[in-house]
This record gives structure tokens, sequence and C-alpha cells, in this order.
């Protein structure tokens, strides 16, 4: 009787060739950009998509084109805080055409094709039982399409936003084999580097991806009327050692960052000479100059 | 995976794929010799994974159109989510036929449920109930009414009422 490897192939599904097909699209598409840059975390609540949307601003504003893929698939944020919420994604043969801030970033979303605010994902099955066997799957596929699917052009930099957790970016490495690097997201509590070093462990001995940087969100608090920097934290914890040897930055908190968050308006922008924005154009150029020294 | 006709010791062909019942997809195969045929079931859970990888039995020769998967799959999409200009270009060649995506019954033609069998001895719904259900949310409104139906037949009711919703609520996340 013959072995499974003798039969000729899987009774024609050509599962491989369907499969090879996805990973052609997606290398097809990233082949007009130049970096592509994911922002990870680890721990929820660390200010990671307000990174991302004031970084890929910041790179804009220095003459960059930029795409972000808003890879929190049920958790999306970013149309909202890059001011495109109400963006109508056009639609092509070629692709899908993104929604594109003021300042010209593009942006794909989950959150662009969500009918209401309080829909949450729900993919179509018989039932939702038992979903987690293959949800996370339908994620995956999800964020494959909208890095092979959106017509992004020709980029200098893609930013991926990731979900809080280390599950997404092995995930994101399969797709992109080519990852410029991660960009380590952390506040000043143990709390947060404790989870956040795991994310460093992930990408650096794990996936072998190069670390950027780390940036401190969240590292202090300037007072807006004497200009004091206070520690936001209550204990005001130093930055763990490995953390300092790749600091991008450290962002103070302000009040301003978060409410530009919520009516979608450009930070950068408002306010070039707060504390913050000029850390957040720090960080930039400090990922474009790792990225620049990279092979 | 591959099959074997183990009297002929020929690899089984690919012959056909039933859309889902219950959400159970079966496929059948045929060895090229004796035209023996095997059919072989996949449970909801399988079907649902291969959904999510965006792959199809018995292989896939159409090309891949922008954000299939998504598209197709993808419950709680606004409506306007993928506007005209591509329908608009499939619609001169006939092929769209109107809904969220014009691709939507090519994609997932294989992962469409066959339609509900109506089964005379099941429960009805009164005009006070079914105006009820109208108000529950788009999104999980094919999941309430599933589960409502089911504990209508679990519990013997010929009719389902307002009373029998009310009775039906407690096994919902969602309020109705």
């Amino acid at each position: 009787m013959k072995s499974y490897k003798e039969l000729p192939s899987d009774a024609g599904s050509n599962i491989i060739g369907q499969v090879t097909a996805q990973v052609n699209r997606v290398q097809k598409r990233l082949a007009s950009v130049k970096h592509t840059v994911a922002i990870m975390s680890g721990k929820g609540g660390v200010g990671k998509s307000s990174l991302t949307a004031n970084l890929a601003a910041a790179l804009t504003l220095k003459g960059n084109t930029v795409g972000v893929v808003d890879a929190d698939i049920n958790g999306p944020t970013l149309a909202k805080m890059m001011g495109v919420r109400n963006a109508t994604l056009g639609y092509t043969p070629a692709g899908v055409k993104p929604a594109v801030t003021a300042l010209g970033t593009k942006l794909i979303s989950m959150d662009l094709l969500l009918a209401e605010d309080d829909a949450p994902v729900l993919w179509n099955a018989h039932t939702q039982k038992d979903a987690f066997t293959w949800r996370s799957t339908m994620e995956v596929s999800a964020l494959r399409e909208f890095i092979a699917d959106t017509e992004w052009g020709s980029l200098d930099y893609l930013l991926l936003d990731l979900p809080p957790g280390t599950e997404r970016l092995p995930n994101v490495v399969e797709l992109v084999p080519d990852l410029g690097g991660v960009v380590v997201v952390t506040i000043p509590s143990e709390v947060s580097q404790l989870i956040v070093k795991k994310s460093v462990t992930m990408a650096k001995d794990v996936l072998n991806i190069p670390i950027i940087g780390v940036v401190e969100n969240m590292a202090f608090y300037v007072c807006q009327h004497c200009g004091e920097e206070e520690p936001l934290f209550s204990a005001g914890e130093a930055l763990d050692t490995a953390f300092q040897q790749v600091i991008l930055g450290s962002v103070p908190f302000d009040p301003r960052l978060a409410r530009s968050g919520d009516d979608g308006t450009l930070y950068l922008d408002e306010y070039p000479d707060a504390p913050a924005s000029k850390a957040l154009m720090q960080v930039a150029e400090k990922v474009q100059a790792f990225l620049k020294k990279s092979p | 995976m591959k099959f074997l006709c183990t009297d002929c010791d020929t690899a089984m062909k690919f012959k056909d794929v039933t859309r889902p019942e219950q959400g159970s997809v079966t496929a059948l195969f045929e060895c090229p010799d004796c035209f023996t045929e095997i059919a072989m079931f996949l449970n909801p859970s399988e079907t649902q994974m291969l959904k999510s990888l965006d792959l199809k039995l018995g292989g896939n020769n159409e090309a891949a159109q922008p954000m299939q998967m998504v598209r197709s799959q993808l419950e709680t999409a606004k409506t306007e989510a993928m506007p005209n200009e591509f329908s608009a270009e499939v619609s001169s060649g006939g092929t769209a036929e109107g809904g969220k995506c014009p691709f939507t019954s090519v994609i997932s033609d294989a992962f469409q449920e066959e339609p509900e069998r109506v089964e005379p001895t099941g429960p009805v719904w009164s005009a006070e109930a079914l105006e009820r259900l109208e108000r529950i949310p788009a999104f999980v409104r094919p999941m309430a009414k599933m589960g409502i139906e089911s504990f209508a037949k679990d519990n013997r009711y010929d009719e389902i009422t307002g009373e029998v919703m009310d009775a039906a609520r407690g096994n919902f996340p969602t309020q109705f």
C-alpha cells in the first residue's frame, strides 16, 4: 500500500498552493515598502496606539510616506485617533484604498469596516460556541488581508500596531519575514516592565527580530503652570537597566495628547513645542536612524 | 490530507463538496480506477477552521479578491464599508448581485449554509415576538433567533410568544 509521501497530491485541493498564493500576495504588496515596523507592548493601556499614531505623524512630517495597519483586530482605535473614522474605503480590483489622514498617512483598520460603534468583531459561523478554536486564525487571516490587499503604494514606513500580548508578533513575523524591527512601549511601572520584558524576549531571543528600541510613555508629568517635571506614577519607577540601553525616548504625559487622540487631531502640529512633541519627534528620528543602518 | 483507495492502491481525487449543513461540510472523493466514492465529513469546528484560513476544498482557481475573507465573513461589517467603485465595474459585467460585497456569493459560496429546511412541527413566531426580535441589534439577531427557537423546541412550545422570549432570555447575554 502506498504511503503518504508516495501519493502525488492532496486529492486536488492543493492546500499548499493556496497558502503559497496567500504568502505571495503579501510579499508582492510589501515589495514597495522600504521598512516595516511593529509597535508592541505586551501590556495594555500603556499608550501604544497613541504612540503609533503620533510616530506615524512624526515620520510623515519628516517627509516620509507612511502607512499604518491597526493590527488590533478586536480593539481597533487608530481610525479615531488619526481622525479618519468616517472615511469610506475605496475598493478596486487592485486592492482596497486605505483611509488617508489630513497629513497623508494611510491607515487600514477593522474600525473602518464595522457597522456601528457598539458592533464587536463577529465572524460568520454556524455557532459562536467553541470560537476559541478558530477565532485567532480568522484574525490572522484578516491581518494578512489588511497587509496584502491594501493599496499602500510606495511607502517608506509601514507601522503595525499590535494588540497587547506577545501572541500576535509570531504571526506578524510569518506574514512579514523582513520585519525591520520592533518598537516596544512601556510605562514607568514595575508591572508594565515585567510584562514588557516578555515581549522583548519573544522578539529578540525567540523570533530574532531586531529591537529598534523602547519608548517610555507617560514617563513624567510636566506642570503646565511652572514647567516642573513630576513623576506620574507614585513610585517614579526607574526604567529597567536592560531597557535603558535601547531607550528611544521618554514621552511625558500630557492631557492634550489624550484629547488629540479623542478628537482625532494632530497633536504634533498643534503643540509642536510641547515636551511630548519634542520627545515624539526624537523617537521618530531614532527609528529612522536605526532602520537606515540596518541591512 | 490525502486519500488512498486501498483496493486499487490509487490516490483518490476530489469530486465534490456540499455546502455546510448545521455547520458541517461533506467532501466527496473518488477513486479514478474503480470509481469508489468516500465521503469525508468535517465537523463545524473543522469547517470553520477552513473558512478562517480562507482555503477551499477541491482547490481554488478563482483569482483572489481584495480582502475577500474579511468582506465575506465579517458579520458586523457596515454595508458601505466597501463602496460602489468596484461594484459598478462588476455590475457592468453582470456578475454582481448586490449585497454588502459584490463577491460574497462567489467567494463564500462553498461555505454558505444550505437554506434551512422548514419543519412543519417547529414553533412559529407570533407577530409580537417577531416585533421584539426586530429590536435586537442586527449583528446578534441571527444568533438570538436560533437560540430562542432552540429553547422553544426543547421546551415543546408550538408558538414563540413574548412569554417564551422572556423565558428564553436568561439563556442569552443579549437583552431583548
